[in-house]
């Protein structure tokens, strides 16, 4: 049966061929667009791993004028008491200006064991960023107190960074890095990921120094968690204080959860703009199969008639004609899963292998879908011809 | 004859509704779809409210310095620009101004949030915002370092609510007071070079503005005299930057161009990949494969309707008619076609476009249809028309008398 409908085809390979393209082009379009939506809908998954609620962000410039580093500790450190003596503030951090949410990236390099990682975000924050975002620990412990003086540079690492870095193995206690003691960095805790870059964004791999007293001259963002309570008055009222205190500085208050809501219509709107335009796409390319793949069983009448008349089924008739649009899509498909797999297979835009495939696969089920239920209403046409009629115009 | 193609289109299009449903439907909807794309890059990149004097202007937007491990890009700093870009010979004026940066200002409870701008006395010169009230700050104000403000008019209405006029008030922002000398029309995002809430001079500025470092947050525009001292201005800064002494050993060149609007706007802060190349080839693949799919189904229709009129093309080419006549025919069949689903596709995009400016997706960025926009439209539409019907007329053309005669 099969060898016989890719006879029909194939005698009618011309035009067959610009409508294998159709679908083809068709695949093509949709399998970028769930690419996207797949790689979007796997992160949105993953838990945020911050609390953004009442949490508000102060950015200030770095540079306030003073010279000596011990005066600047001094002045931070009395600004930090101030601040923290209101009643509505519950935690006060300072951190480098690439905070959640903020479209600030500072990465570098890694090496372990000869392996390589590029692409690592680097945050130096203080103890308290732990209480103030709410992090969740994986393994080992946030910086405290302790960490002032150590042989080696103590720092924290996510959990993307970790699997990659050290695999199943623990990864607290390991020491890597390269020259004297104090350029080494010693593991001291794993946090779970943090999607910095909101909702739909990957966590990517992290890692935390602590910030020292020498950090203070460039630090150039300030977070604190607030009680429920905090409204405008308050925030006014904050502001004066940090205007007073800081003269040389620009100030600008932002909360945190507007701040996510801000990076993820970066996300959204393309998402939606492209899955209209997709859609609209995909009804016009349905229309035309059905158009075409009607327009054709209507050619066909004779053959069809003669077929009825020596005794097959309406059912086999219409199963017969979905078959064929189906082996045509099959053609189509073969080839553009062809292009598909070469993105997966030159990790083109470092998506993982899993995105692609997943988005593939549904692709193809969308694709079938779409042509049966193109094809289904025309083979019903043809299922519905008498042989006497249809046999009668010749 | 052309009247006569004309009737044989109309009489084809009512035959088969439910084709020339699909037909148009193609049609208009791709066209929309562009002219929402093409009003869209029109109003972000081509609108020249303020800087009418575009042509003749030069940005310089970004400085990248790189050494053998380090790689560090931004918008130059004050120091940078006003040591090398405003030395320069050949430009008539030079403006320098930040980028736009955030603060907060609370009155009677509410928290408003404020962009602020700062710039030099030439910037009102060379830019030409439309001032609703008042007037811009002289430089006489500036070298005093009085703390004045221009104001956007969304800023007006946010601050001060529906007064008449607001020159001579003061708006308080990052905890000072500025008086308001005058107050502009309001600008999208978009245009996020010259974009602000308010506009400050360089000298009430809290921080040291003249800090001595390459990196910093400034930005310039160089005008040239006229549009043939436009390459020579260029020329003049690449030549100057190319004699910067490196800012310390650890870098081994310094980057920075005098660029045109839409480099200046697209711009990767990346010497290595160049914005254009990316902006373009992005647009240029989206359209590509969003025009071939609608071009695709639109042949496999014509040739499928087409080949419904044979009978049509065996007695016309038994009577003497030439291959050329036939495709001519039916290419001006297919234009006509394409230009109906055109003005449909015009029609809905007006719609679009007004939807999209009352979602407000974008303060102050109201998409329109320019004559650009329509002249674009209207070209697509006969390249689609020729794209969709070149193919099936050959297609046909060759068809032979005989098989198209019998075949009825």
């Amino acid at each position: 049966m099969y060898r016989h409908l890719f006879k029909l085809i194939w005698n009618k390979r011309k035009q067959n061929s610009l409508l294998m393209s159709e679908i083809l082009v068709s695949f093509l379009v949709i399998f970028a667009v769930f690419t996207l939506l797949v790689y979007n809908y796997q992160n949105y998954r993953k838990p945020m791993g911050v609390d953004y609620e009442n949490v508000w962000v102060i950015n200030y410039d770095g540079d306030i004028g003073i010279k000596d580093n011990d005066s600047i500790n001094i002045f931070y450190e009395t600004l930090r008491r101030n601040i923290k003596s209101m009643p509505e503030v519950k935690e006060v951090v300072f951190s480098s200006n690439n905070i959640p949410f903020a479209p600030v990236t500072m990465q570098n390099g890694f090496d372990y064991n000869n392996k390589h990682i590029s692409h690592v975000n680097s945050y130096t924050v203080e103890d308290s960023y732990k209480d103030v975002l709410n992090l969740k620990m994986a393994e080992g412990r946030w910086f405290n107190k302790t960490d002032a003086v150590t042989r080696y540079q103590p720092v924290i690492i996510n959990r993307s960074l970790k699997e990659v870095m050290f695999g199943r193995e623990g990864a607290v206690g390991k020491v890597y890095g390269e020259g004297a003691d104090h350029n080494k960095k010693q593991v001291i805790g794993v946090v779970e990921d943090i999607k910095f870059k909101g909702d739909y964004a990957e966590a990517g791999y992290a890692h935390f120094v602590r910030a020292d007293t020498a950090s203070f001259r460039w630090l150039s963002r300030m977070m604190i968690k607030v009680t429920s309570g905090a409204d405008a008055t308050f925030e006014g009222r904050l502001y004066k204080l940090l205007a007073g205190q800081m003269k040389n500085s620009n100030i600008e208050i932002e909360h945190l959860a507007n701040k996510r809501k801000n990076i993820n219509y970066f996300a959204l709107v393309p998402m939606i703009v492209l899955s209209i335009v997709s859609c609209f796409l995909i009804i016009n390319v349905a229309l035309g199969l059905f158009g075409v793949l009607w327009y054709n069983i209507s050619r066909r009448r004779g053959e069809i008639g003669l077929r009825r008349a020596i005794g097959a089924t309406g059912k086999s008739v219409s199963s017969q004609l979905v078959m064929e649009a189906m082996i045509l899509t099959t053609f189509s498909l073969i080839i553009g899963t062809f292009f598909a797999i070469q993105f997966p297979l030159l990790n083109v835009f470092n998506l993982s292998a899993g995105i692609y495939l997943t988005a593939l696969g549904l692709s193809v089920l969308f694709i079938y879908l779409l042509v049966m239920v193109c094809a289904f209403y025309p083979g019903k046409q043809a299922a519905a011809i008498y042989p006497a009629v249809a046999l009668h115009e010749e | 004859m052309l009247k006569n193609y004309f009737k044989i289109a109309i009489a084809v299009l009512k035959r088969r509704k439910f084709f020339t449903f699909i037909s148009l439907f193609g049609i208009s909807f791709t066209l929309t779809v562009l002219i929402v794309l093409t009003a869209f890059i029109d109003k972000v990149v081509g609108d020249d409210y303020p800087d009418k004097k575009r042509d003749r202007s030069l940005y310089i937007t970004s400085i990248e310095e790189i050494g053998k491990d380090s790689h560090s890009s931004s918008p130059p700093s004050y120091y940078f620009l006003n040591r090398y870009a405003a030395s320069l010979k050949t430009p008539e004026k030079i403006t320098l101004f930040s980028g736009f940066s955030g603060t907060n200002t609370y009155i009677n409870n509410k928290k408003i949030a404020i962009n602020y701008k700062y710039t030099d006395a030439n910037y009102w010169e060379i830019l030409e915002y439309k001032f609703l009230e008042g007037k811009p700050y002289t430089r006489q104000q500036i070298d005093n370092g009085e703390r004045v403000a221009v104001i956007s008019a969304d800023m007006k209405k946010e601050y001060f609510g529906d007064v008449a006029s607001v020159v001579g008030k003061y708006i308080e922002a990052d905890n000072i007071k500025y008086k308001v000398s005058g107050v502009v029309k309001n600008l999208p995002i978009t245009s996020y070079l010259l974009y602000s809430d308010i506009y400050l001079p360089f000298t009430v500025a809290k921080r040291d503005y003249k800090h001595k470092a390459y990196l910093g947050d400034c930005m310039a525009i160089l005008l040239a005299p006229s549009k043939r001292d436009v390459s020579k201005m260029h020329t003049e800064y690449e030549q100057v930057v190319s004699k910067v002494p490196m800012e310390n050993g650890q870098f081994t060149s310094i980057f920075s161009h005098a660029s045109s609007y839409i480099e200046g706007y697209v711009d990767t802060g990346n010497e290595k990949s160049s914005g254009v190349t990316i902006a373009l080839s992005v647009i240029g693949g989206f359209v590509f494969l969003f025009m071939l799919l609608p071009t695709l189904n639109l042949v496999n229709i014509n040739i499928t309707r087409i080949m419904e009129r044979s009978s049509e093309i065996g007695v016309r080419k038994a009577f003497g008619a030439s291959s050329r006549t036939l495709v001519y025919q039916f290419i001006v069949e297919n234009i006509i076609l394409t230009l109906l689903g055109g003005l449909i596709g015009i029609v809905l995009s007006l719609i679009a476009l007004y939807l999209i400016n009352n979602a407000n997706l974008i303060p102050n960025l109201d998409l329109t249809i320019n004559f650009t926009v329509l002249f674009c439209g209207l070209l697509v539409c006969l390249i689609f028309g020729l794209l969709s019907g070149v193919y099936p007329a050959w297609r046909m053309s060759k068809l032979n008398v005989v098989t198209a005669l019998k075949a009825q």
